[in-house]
């Protein structure tokens, strides 16, 4: 994988997402309140928060999923903004992974994974089903690869997911609590894939409740309170010594 | 635990008396005192009924009327002596109908299916099947048998055509269908939609077409028409941009708000200042236009439905991979909505065809309105108006309970992985 340091050679920017004063309101409902931070590549953030705090709702800001309405986020050296062509192109970058994984019930678990590919990049079927053989290999689940959604287990239906997003070779990969939705014995099979694409140098940011991979993964964790960022540092510190008492109250309720 | 006392691998049988006919009876039909009372009590005015029918139908009822009337139920007025001089016209609803049926052999080939074979080989081996008419071979002559025959090789061309030749691309059938359709209608009016004359065929202007031909015609043309533009009018009600949205709204709230009587009734005398003032809009085409724009905004409805009941996530997660929305919905919504409604889809196709009687409003001739006129006009076969319309209702029966089979099985073969 590149390293920062060939990153910058090639002319790329090093600080992959930055986020300056964002706001976003649904409806009355302030929901962002001047979020700020910068992720550098292959950096893996971890988000935390109670839930309405706004987490979801930034990361869902990078790939437009939902609309800042005031600040500047730039992903990649491209500033977001209505320009669909603009947001296309981010979208092909960042790849997502959903909660309620969010697979198309009505396509085999292959054709979930080479469909993108196909229309947005127009890349041949042939090639397709080898990039997707590849990724399911790496996922852990090649004899999935006709059976439809619903035939799979939530386990093996989020790494699909997760192929899914692969397949469009992103830079950035975000994931909205991937395994909240997961029986607690498959909760660890989707971490073990997120653990290697960590290693393999993806820049990511996960939303989630699961400390251990947190601690383990993370090169820096992020609190959420009431649409703003409460608290950030690195695992350890975070995690044994926070700093503001809203992180402390949050890490007791949960940390039992 | 318990588990130590299992033994694995023995199955035990069910108890007694909950499986075969016997224990099906008893858990459905003999359940209580109060459920076996109300199935002897059905069961016994249900059987008195069939009685009284069978009584009436083997007995005192006389269907002559049926084969009295024969051709003219199925190709009406087309081939009598005011219509068609010569009387040799019979044979372009044949060949019509041949047309037909090799589309449906190629539809064969195409989908590949048991479903679809069964679907084309049913038409083919039923068309065929009215060769065999009891009727005398002055009503029925051989000529008329010899075509309908022909039903038979024209779907395993249809299949041949569909295995051997281009034609089985998605583009490539929409053209032969819609080439197909135009064909029918030259072939018909014996013009090309009166700008000239086919030479060497009489010409029939459409008011004349009549009978179970025009009842299929305005069937065919309108279900093939109506579920585009109900899934153009469904997606251009949800559009963002409000010129279309309302323009969509409009339509189908106007079509779904007139009845259709007071449409047909329109269409004669407002569609035409529609169209530049030379242009040959037909009696037929004028219906059918109504019947299916009618019918469209209906099934735009449906549609909406269906993309409604989608949830969210589904276009999130395509436009998250970067699909642009044109894309998300031909890829992703509209194949889950559509496969959503499929029996509100279908219920929309057998009202549309049942509704093709109505155009006995604006003076046409379908295989109703044909029942209708001649018993109205033969006072001697008055009494037998209950066997006609009884053989009428069979046929539409008969085509409708054919689609809701065909819509059934393929509910059955879609519902793959959405268990």
């Amino acid at each position: 994988m590149t390293t920062n340091g060939d990153a910058q050679a090639n002319g790329e920017v090093e600080d992959i997402i930055i986020a300056r004063d964002v706001h976003k309101w649904f409806g009355s409902f302030h929901a962002l309140r001047g979020v700020s931070t910068t992720v550098k590549r292959a950096e893996i953030v971890v988000i935390l928060g109670p839930s309405g705090s706004g987490k979801s709702t930034f990361i869902r800001t990078i790939n437009r999923l939902e609309e800042h309405q005031r600040g500047e986020i730039i992903v990649d050296g491209i500033t977001l903004s209505n320009d669909i062509r603009n947001i296309d192109a981010i979208r092909s970058e960042v790849g997502m992974v959903f909660q309620s994984f969010n697979l198309f019930p009505h396509l085999t678990v292959l054709n979930n994974i080479t469909l993108a590919p196909m229309k947005v990049r127009h890349t041949p079927r042939a090639e397709a089903e080898e990039t997707a053989m590849g990724l399911l290999e790496r996922v852990g689940i090649p004899e999935q690869a006709l059976k439809y959604p619903a035939e799979l287990s939530g386990g093996q239906q989020q790494r699909v997911a997760i192929a899914r997003a692969l397949a469009m070779q992103p830079r950035i990969m975000l994931f909205d609590e991937p395994t909240s939705a997961l029986d607690p014995e498959m909760i660890k099979d989707v971490l073990d894939v997120m653990r290697e694409l960590a290693h393999s140098g993806m820049t990511m940011l996960v939303v989630t409740h699961e400390v251990g991979f947190a601690r383990e993964v993370a090169d820096r964790v992020i609190m959420f309170d009431e649409g703003m960022i409460a608290e950030e540092g690195p695992p350890n510190e975070f995690f044994t010594n926070p700093k503001s008492e809203r992180a402390k109250l949050f890490l007791s309720q949960i940390l039992h | 635990m318990a588990t130590a006392r299992m033994t694995p691998g023995a199955d035990l049988p069910p108890p007694r008396m909950t499986t075969g006919p016997a224990g099906w009876a008893r858990a459905n039909l003999f359940s209580s005192p109060g459920n076996s009372a109300t199935t002897i009590l059905v069961g016994a005015v249900s059987l008195y009924l069939i009685w009284q029918f069978l009584g009436w139908a083997l007995g005192p009822a006389d269907w002559s009327v049926i084969p009295t009337l024969g051709g003219t139920l199925i190709i009406g007025q087309y081939n009598s002596e005011t219509v068609c001089p010569s009387q040799d016209c019979f044979w372009r609803p044949q060949v019509s109908l041949l047309i037909g049926v090799t589309f449906f052999g190629i539809l064969w080939a195409v989908a590949a299916t048991a479903l679809v074979r069964g679907v084309a080989l049913t038409v083919a081996f039923v068309s065929a099947g009215m060769a065999l008419m009891p009727l005398p071979f002055s009503e029925m002559g051989m000529d008329v048998r010899l075509l309908l025959l022909l039903n038979i090789p024209a779907v395993f061309l249809g299949y041949w055509l569909g295995k051997h030749t281009p034609v089985s691309s998605t583009r490539n059938l929409i053209i032969i269908a819609f080439a197909g359709f135009l064909l029918v209608y030259i072939l018909l009016g014996g013009t090309v939609f009166g700008f000239f004359d086919v030479p060497g065929l009489q010409v029939v202007p459409s008011r004349y077409w009549g009978g179970l031909t025009l009842n299929l015609l305005l069937a065919a043309g309108g279900i093939t028409a109506s579920l585009p533009l109900g899934i153009l009018l469904a997606l251009g009600r949800r559009s963002n941009l409000p010129f279309v949205k309302f323009t969509c709204v409009g339509v189908i709230e106007f079509f779904r708000g007139v009845p259709l009587i007071t449409l047909l009734f329109m269409s004669q005398t407002l569609l035409p200042l529609a169209f530049p003032r030379d242009f040959p809009l037909d009696e037929v085409m004028r219906a059918g236009i109504v019947i299916t724009v009618f019918s469209s905004a209906y099934m735009a409805e449906n549609i909406r439905g269906g993309l409604q009941s989608l949830h969210r996530g589904q276009t999130e997660a395509a436009r998250a991979l970067g699909m642009p929305p044109w894309n998300t919905t031909i890829f992703i919504t509209l194949p889950q909505a559509l496969r959503n409604v499929v029996p509100a889809i279908v219920g929309q196709f057998i009202s549309l065809f049942k509704d093709t009687t109505l155009v006995f409003i604006i003076g046409m001739f379908d295989i109703l309105q044909i029942g209708n006129s001649f018993i109205g006009s033969n006072r001697e076969f008055l009494d037998n108006s209950r066997e006609l319309f009884l053989f009428i209702a069979l046929v539409f029966w008969t085509i409708n309970y054919g689609m809701s089979y065909v819509s059934r099985r393929v509910e059955e073969t879609l519902g793959v992985g959405r268990r």
